[in-house]
């Protein structure tokens, strides 16, 4: 008697232990991500970015994270170990892989969060919206929320900036978790999904960012169509119109709640326009995917596809006409221009480079290639959900709808992810939820990922060459914003420059690779970059910086030699004098 | 008389004191912990109620996700119609707070006829 009620006791201490075991290993894991992470020097100078020049014991902390994982998940017959310790693992994988650059530096990455700031710091001064200054101010939903959460806290904007990508990775997170929960009941699937977005998380999308905020409420919503607005209808009969129409008559809906459905369909009626106003591109995929969702019979409320389709129209015909007027959308459509724009551009520039460019490439496939694999798995065995499908391919549509500035595959990519890695599950985990991994299985899954944490880290970090910054940079920048006049022109070589967060609407900012689009030849972005400072009757500054360099240099635009002669160049020509210089960058004043 | 539970209490009064200490201004750690409370959380708590959701996974996202779009909703606005000022805008999240929480007594005193 006694015996058997010593039992539980002794198998819960059993897994009081375990439980402590595996939080103290990701506990060691973080330790030592952050222990190197903190150790590096700046500035990156290698051209496959911080991968490259990240210690050794960063590594190790990523495999014996994945290693730890993977113990946890195959936990034992009854399922992976508990709730508490498989979030803690999660968070310390965020951490490692999204925080690592803040770990490195108190500079946030990149030019566009800088540039966010500045529109967030523009709106507070203006107290209204301007939409003639430019796209984001006929898309301000997301900049009003900043600046009222900046004014409203106090925090320091460059603080929030520089972990703003952990903070969203985090809200991303809880949102594909309670995706996940709707669309399989395995809880170790559930959790490998979230690890392998995390690990398939290269598009470096979630900096301060309208598609950010936008991704987020994006996720909430698909939550809200799988989950309380989900309807259950019959296998498709086929294109028979009578048919067709009896299919869709016999829709019910998931929820039978009234109640509950209309409070999911309230949210979803508040996420829509909030979407709409913040972001130029997530609107058209929440469309398509609600559309998609709806046509396939897998969706309650029907007019869903109508009522989004016309707060987009609404939102583009009114707030957004300013901005449209001069930039007609369909101007960058077509499979080709896109094509040409998000792939034939972006394979260029040095052996490192490229490097960097494929790896990325190579991880998206595989992960894709898992999915249909798994798909295809999933099929034979009666398991798949077509909703899922519909998830992950239904994003390839916005591929020919606009180049989007060469980022459109990134952005597909990105929306598409959870339902990829949900997919790739059942080739990764193939038996149902009862069944506990080998322990091989399971070695060969925690390698697998660490493999996948090494192709993120590198694409995902593949830049830092030119958009992690040095505080000489910063000084740079804060000094040819204070030395250049209100109305004046300041002109940096190339992007990314960590500049406009604190004066945003003041100086005309332009850089030189814009002006020249890319041909760095002294003989012809000469003259342009000198006519075009030299116009501005207030004058110009011209910015140097060791990162614009590194980028024109990195994407192959120009060579340390060319980059050397062209500054020299300009600043031999009449009215051009160096006003400021430091161990990362030079400040010339042309007096017009 | 309607009774009130005293979660629906605690959030509507909660969102009234904190939308006054916050007026008044606390030390930045303090102020900027106020603040998000009062900006996203309260009114993201007491909408997310009002959903009747009770998946609470789902519930719990809902508190993030209510709160930050009804923030963009309030702020967008406000910048348009050039009211905008955080003060209008913690006045805005605290009143829509409390008025969540009168429709959520509401709700409940009609669970309790029925």
């Amino acid at each position: 008697m006694t015996s058997t009620l010593d039992t539980p006791n002794r198998t819960e201490r059993r897994w009081k232990t375990r439980d402590l075991w595996l939080s103290l290993a990701g506990l060691v894991s973080l330790a030592l991500a952050v222990g190197a992470a903190a150790s590096v020097v700046l500035p990156v100078s290698s051209d496959l970015g911080l991968a490259a020049v990240l210690p050794y014991p960063y590594w190790v902390g990523v495999l014996l994270l994945n290693a730890t994982f993977f113990v946890a998940l195959r936990g034992d017959a009854t399922g992976p170990a508990s709730r508490p310790v498989m979030m803690w693992l999660l968070a310390v994988q965020v951490i490692v892989l999204f925080g690592v650059a803040a770990l490195v530096t108190d500079v946030p990455r990149g030019e566009v969060a800088f540039r966010h700031l500045g529109i967030a710091d523009a709106l507070s001064d203006m107290q209204r919206v301007d939409p003639n200054i430019d796209a984001y101010f006929n898309w301000p939903g997301f900049f009003a929320l900043l600046a009222t959460v900046l004014e409203a806290t106090g925090l320091d904007p460059v603080t929030v900036a520089l972990w703003a990508p952990v903070f969203n990775v985090g809200l991303w997170l809880a949102a594909v978790a309670v995706i996940t929960g709707y669309l399989t009941r395995d809880p170790r699937r559930r959790w490998l999904v979230l690890w392998l977005f995390c690990l398939g998380n290269w598009q470096d999308q979630d900096y301060l960012s309208p598609q950010a905020f936008g991704v987020f409420l994006y996720f909430v919503v698909v939550a809200m169509l799988v989950g309380p607005l989900a309807a259950r209808s019959d296998k498709f009969p086929g294109l028979r119109r009578a048919a067709l129409a009896a299919w869709w008559r016999g829709r019910s809906p998931a929820e039978p709640r009234p109640g509950h459905r209309v409070g999911a369909l309230a949210v979803v009626l508040l996420l829509i326009p909030v979407i709409t106003a913040s972001h130029q591109l997530t609107p058209f995929m929440l469309l398509i995917v609600i559309t998609t969702l709806t046509l396939s019979g897998r969706v309650w409320p029907s007019r869903l596809p109508l009522i989004a389709g016309v707060v987009l129209v609404l939102w583009l015909v009114y707030p957004a006409s300013t901005y449209l007027a001069g930039h007609p959308p369909i101007e960058d459509a077509g499979l080709q221009i896109a094509a040409e724009a998000n792939v034939v551009e972006r394979v260029s520039g040095t052996a490192g480079h490229l490097l960097v460019v494929q790896l990325r490439v190579v991880l998206t496939v595989v992960l894709w290639v898992l999915a249909a694999v798994g798909a295809v798995l999933a099929w034979r065995r009666g398991r798949l959900d077509m909703r899922v499908v519909l998830l992950a391919v239904s994003p390839l549509l916005l591929f020919p709808a606009q180049a989007y500035g060469g980022e459109m595959l990134i952005r597909v990519s990105l929306f598409a992810l959870p339902f990829i890695a949900l997919l790739a599950c059942s080739v990764l985990l193939p038996g149902d939820g009862s069944t506990q991994p080998s322990p091989r299985a399971a070695g060969g899954l925690a390698l697998t990922c660490f493999l996948l944490a090494v192709l993120t880290v590198t694409g995902r970090f593949g830049n830092a060459q030119y958009d992690v910054f040095t505080d000489s940079e910063m000084d740079a920048v804060a000094t040819v914003e204070r030395l250049a006049p209100p109305g004046s022109t300041i002109l940096s070589a190339a992007h990314p420059t960590p500049w406009r967060s604190d004066s945003y609407l003041e100086h005309r900012y332009r850089t030189m690779d814009d002006l020249c689009q890319e041909d760095f030849t002294t003989a012809t972005c000469g003259p342009i970059v000198y006519n075009y400072a030299a116009q501005n009757p207030n004058g110009a500054h011209l910015l140097f910086m060791r990162s614009t360099e590194a980028s024109v240099v990195l994407q192959g635009d120009s060579s340390t030699q060319g980059f050397a002669e062209f500054e020299e160049w300009l600043s031999m020509q009449n009215g051009v004098e160096l006003v400021f210089s430091n161990t990362d960058a030079r400040i010339y004043r042309v007096t017009p | 008389m309607r009774s009130v539970s005293r979660p629906t209490a605690a959030v509507g009064l909660a969102a009234v004191a904190l939308a006054l200490v916050t007026l008044l201004g606390l030390p930045t750690p303090l102020q900027a912990v106020a603040v998000t409370v009062v900006l996203v959380l309260l009114p993201g708590h007491a909408l997310a109620r009002l959903t009747q959701v009770t998946d609470l996974p789902l519930a719990a996202l809902l508190v993030p996700a209510l709160g930050l779009a009804a923030l963009t909703a309030v702020s967008t606005t406000m910048f348009y119609l050039a009211v905008w000022s955080w003060q209008a805008c913690v006045l805005t999240m605290s009143l829509i707070t409390v008025l969540a929480c009168v429709a959520r007594v509401r709700q409940e005193a009609k669970w309790q006829l029925s």
